[in-house]
């Protein structure tokens, strides 16, 4: 609440903010959300060696898909989720 | 009666009494009264005045009404006095009959308390037997009246050398009298000092006892000693 | 020089916010305003204590849940941190970087955040942060807001400052955000609800004492007005209202007696004293007319002050009985033997029985102690004395005794004389009453009543019965009994 007011009370500063864009104003972004993201994840579970058994596989492509259909954070999730299960030993 | 007790008064016994009451009827009657009975008395007529009288002036005896105007009352009155270290006997004349209201009097100051309606005799005897001077001597350990003697420290009774049998409380009956010989001594002044009790009997209960004890002080004697004042007490005195 | 004082006007005024009361709110029976309401003050207290529970409440609540929640999310980064940091001990630069993007990995929460770089040119080397955030610089533990899917979120952070090597680890604190609101919001309706059974609390609390104060106002209400008979209503409930109001109405019946006591004396000095003044009166009148000398007239006179000082004692003794009646003496009860007492009336009356031929026996054996009137009780049993001395036969005996029973101590004085009828006995308590037979003697006719005035003052009794039943002359027992504590 005391953080709101502080914002509507600096109007004239975002203005500013605005105009200067991108770079060093606003906060600071957490990038694991972002579809390049998306591709690292594949890579890794590419080349790790369980990700060809199930349910690592099947979890890979359809995180490669939802990645590649515009939805990176639900991709993410799955690559993730791949990742994790290639990591148990059968 | 009263007038021979008058004429056989000691210069001595005559007494200075300041009297406060604001009613005129009753003043007038006790003044006269305490005058007849050879006593020289003052008259205030409200609380402020008596004040001041009985603090200026020296008195053997106050008698004061309860009930005064003008903003001291007759226990605010002996309050102030013995405040002041005046230590005059004082006689309380009072409507006001209740026993808190004695007591009240009595604490604070007061040394009797009679009720109206009084007999002037009973006023009269009590402010005798308050007024009395203490002797000088030593305290007495026998009393004499005439040639009756009370030997106080044996409890004997003699007359004229004879002993005579007397029950405790008539002893004690017998000491009161002779300590106040000469003085009339009220049915129930006897019933207060020698019995210890405050309430007004119907009968004659005290006469019943002062016969008897009188019958065995008077047998075998022509000269009898307790006398009785009628409408008022008992006397022991040597004079008939 | 000029009067600069302001001239008097009207009336003082009231301070501000204070209303004039208005006439049928003030007086008995209206309950007091809001502000002066107890009942109201009992609510409000009641109110400030509710809502400083409920603020304890949400405080330990807050704590339990965000409070733990904090406490975990803390406890897991110090473990992260501490993980990395044996992992750069082992692998150095590349391992921490490898350990952090493998993390990442398996993130499945996505709640981790983490930020590798060269201490000397700030480069990124590991982590999913774009940048190091300026609160970096102030404290290694703190909370800044991140960008993490399209939201600004919280998150909490900690700086780890290796060689060469600059390490955040974090977590995302979007959780403990919506638990917060989550918190916030009920705590707003809480309080609202909160202020309202205050106020709710507030109204009954003094409805419900009104309500339960309102008999006792009707009832003093109605008293203040002149009819004495009012009484407090109960509810029934037994409870400490009930209880006051059975003693007010205690005190009320107490009152009514009293009074009634009152105006049973002014009617026995009405009526009964007229009786003898009449007489006093008739007798001096009538010398007037006819006595025949100074000699006369002044026994007649003589006569005129016995009959005033007898009056005079029927006054007084109308009057202590009354006393005796009203309890007033109540007050003046001490602990005393009633042993010598009884002793002194006899010796007392000893004397008057002896000299008219009569006995008086006096059986005390028991120890006598109580609690109640010295004098009276000694007036009591003078009376009954009295009264078995005038009624003994020349020869007779009186027999005073007393006896002490486990709850009460008796008193008892019988006579030899013809006795009381029974139907005579219920009246012998009533004022001036003197059974047919006595009424040649001398006397008040007060005395027996003075004796059970006495008795009920101490909470006893007055039996009367035949001293020896079934004889000719019977004789009364008078028994006066006096009930232990």
């Amino acid at each position: 609440m005391v953080r709101g007011m502080v914002v509507s009370l600096s109007m004239p500063v975002l203005v500013l903010a605005i105009a200067v864009a991108a770079s060093y104003e606003g906060a600071p972004r957490v990038t694991s959300d972002s579809p390049e993201y998306c591709s690292s994840l594949a890579a890794r579970v590419a080349v790790m060696p369980a990700a060809r058994r199930e349910p690592s596989k099947s979890l890979a492509a359809e995180g490669v898909k939802l990645c590649g259909s515009g939805y990176p954070r639900a991709g993410i999730a799955k690559l993730r989720r791949a990742v994790k299960a290639a990591q148990v030993e059968p | 009666m009263l007038k021979e007790r008058v004429a056989k008064r000691p210069k001595d016994e005559t007494m200075r009494i300041l009297l406060v009451e604001d009613d005129a009827e009753v003043a007038r009657f006790v003044k006269k009264g305490l005058q007849e009975a050879g006593h020289n008395v003052e008259h205030a007529s409200n609380g402020r005045d008596g004040l001041f009288l009985a603090a200026s002036e020296q008195f053997d005896m106050l008698v004061l009404d309860r009930m005064l105007p003008g903003g001291v009352d007759g226990v605010r009155l002996v309050e102030t006095l013995r405040s002041q270290g005046n230590r005059t006997p004082v006689l309380f004349l009072s409507a006001l009959s209740g026993v808190d209201e004695k007591v009240k009097g009595l604490k604070a100051g007061g040394d009797d308390y009679l009720t109206k309606p009084f007999a002037f005799a009973e006023l009269l005897a009590r402010v005798e037997a308050l007024g009395r001077r203490p002797s000088v001597d030593a305290p007495a350990t026998k009393l004499r009246v005439a040639d009756l003697e009370l030997d106080l420290l044996s409890r004997n009774v003699t007359r004229a050398g004879k002993r005579i049998d007397v029950q405790p409380r008539e002893f004690r009956l017998l000491e009161h009298l002779m300590r106040h010989a000469g003085q009339v001594v009220t049915r129930t002044m006897l019933l207060e000092k020698v019995w210890d009790y405050h309430f007004d009997p119907q009968t004659n209960v005290i006469d019943v006892h002062v016969s008897r004890l009188r019958q065995k002080l008077d047998k075998g004697f022509d000269k009898p000693l307790i006398h009785t004042v009628r409408n008022a007490g008992y006397m022991i005195r040597a004079e008939p | 020089m000029p009067d600069d004082s302001p001239p008097a006007l009207a009336p003082p005024a009231l301070p501000p916010g204070v209303r004039r009361p208005r006439f049928a709110e003030s007086g008995p029976g209206a309950p007091p305003r809001l502000l002066k309401s107890a009942g109201f003050r009992f609510a409000v207290v009641f109110a400030a204590m509710f809502t400083s529970a409920a603020i304890a409440l949400v405080a330990v609540l807050w704590w339990a849940t965000a409070g733990a929640l904090d406490r975990q999310t803390d406890a897991a980064i110090r473990a992260d941190a501490v993980a990395l940091g044996e992992r750069w001990r082992e692998g150095s630069g590349s391992g921490l970087a490898e350990a952090i993007e493998e993390r990442l990995a398996v993130d499945i929460e996505n709640e981790a955040i983490y930020l590798l770089v060269e201490t000397a040119t700030m480069k990124k080397l590991a982590g999913n942060l774009d940048r190091w955030p300026a609160e970096a610089e102030a404290t290694n533990w703190f909370r800044t807001r991140v960008s993490h899917d399209g939201f600004e979120v919280e998150a909490r952070l900690h700086r780890v400052e290796l060689p060469g090597l600059r390490l955040l680890v974090g977590r995302d604190e979007t959780e403990r955000e919506m638990l917060r609101h989550l918190l916030t919001e009920g705590v707003i309706w809480a309080s609202g609800a909160v202020v309202f059974f205050a106020l709710v609390g507030a109204w009954l609390v003094r409805a419900v004492l009104q309500a339960r104060m309102r008999p006792a106002f009707v009832t003093t209400a109605a008293i203040a007005g002149g009819d004495l008979s009012s009484r407090v209503a109960l509810s029934g409930r037994e409870d400490e209202f009930d209880r006051l109001a059975q003693t007010l109405n205690t005190m009320l019946d107490r009152i009514g007696t009293l009074m009634a006591g009152v105006r049973g004396v002014s009617d026995a000095i009405a009526h009964d004293l007229r009786t003898p003044i009449a007489r006093a009166r008739g007798k001096l009148e009538e010398a007037l007319g006819t006595a025949r000398d100074e000699e006369a007239l002044r026994a007649v006179i003589e006569e005129g002050i016995s009959d005033l000082d007898n009056i005079s004692r029927i006054f007084q003794a109308l009057l202590r009985i009354a006393e005796a009646e009203a309890g007033a003496r109540r007050a003046a009860f001490g602990p005393f033997d009633l042993r010598p007492v009884l002793a002194d009336a006899g010796e007392l009356y000893e004397a008057s029985a002896e000299a008219r031929g009569q006995m008086l026996e006096v059986s005390l054996p028991d120890p006598l102690e109580m609690v109640g009137d010295r004098d009276l009780l000694l007036q009591a049993v003078a009376n009954l004395l009295d009264n078995a001395i005038k009624f003994t036969p020349a020869g007779g005996t009186v027999r005073l005794a007393a006896r002490r029973h486990a709850q009460a101590i008796t008193v008892s004085v019988a006579d030899d004389g013809p006795g009381l009828a029974p139907e005579d006995r219920s009246h012998a308590g009533e004022r001036f009453f003197r059974a047919d037979r006595s009424r040649a003697t001398p006397g008040s006719g007060l005395g027996l009543s003075l004796v059970l005035a006495v008795a009920h003052l101490h909470g006893g009794a007055l039996l009367l019965e035949d001293a020896k039943p079934g004889a000719a002359q019977p004789g009364l027992k008078a028994v006066l009994q006096l009930p232990l504590p």
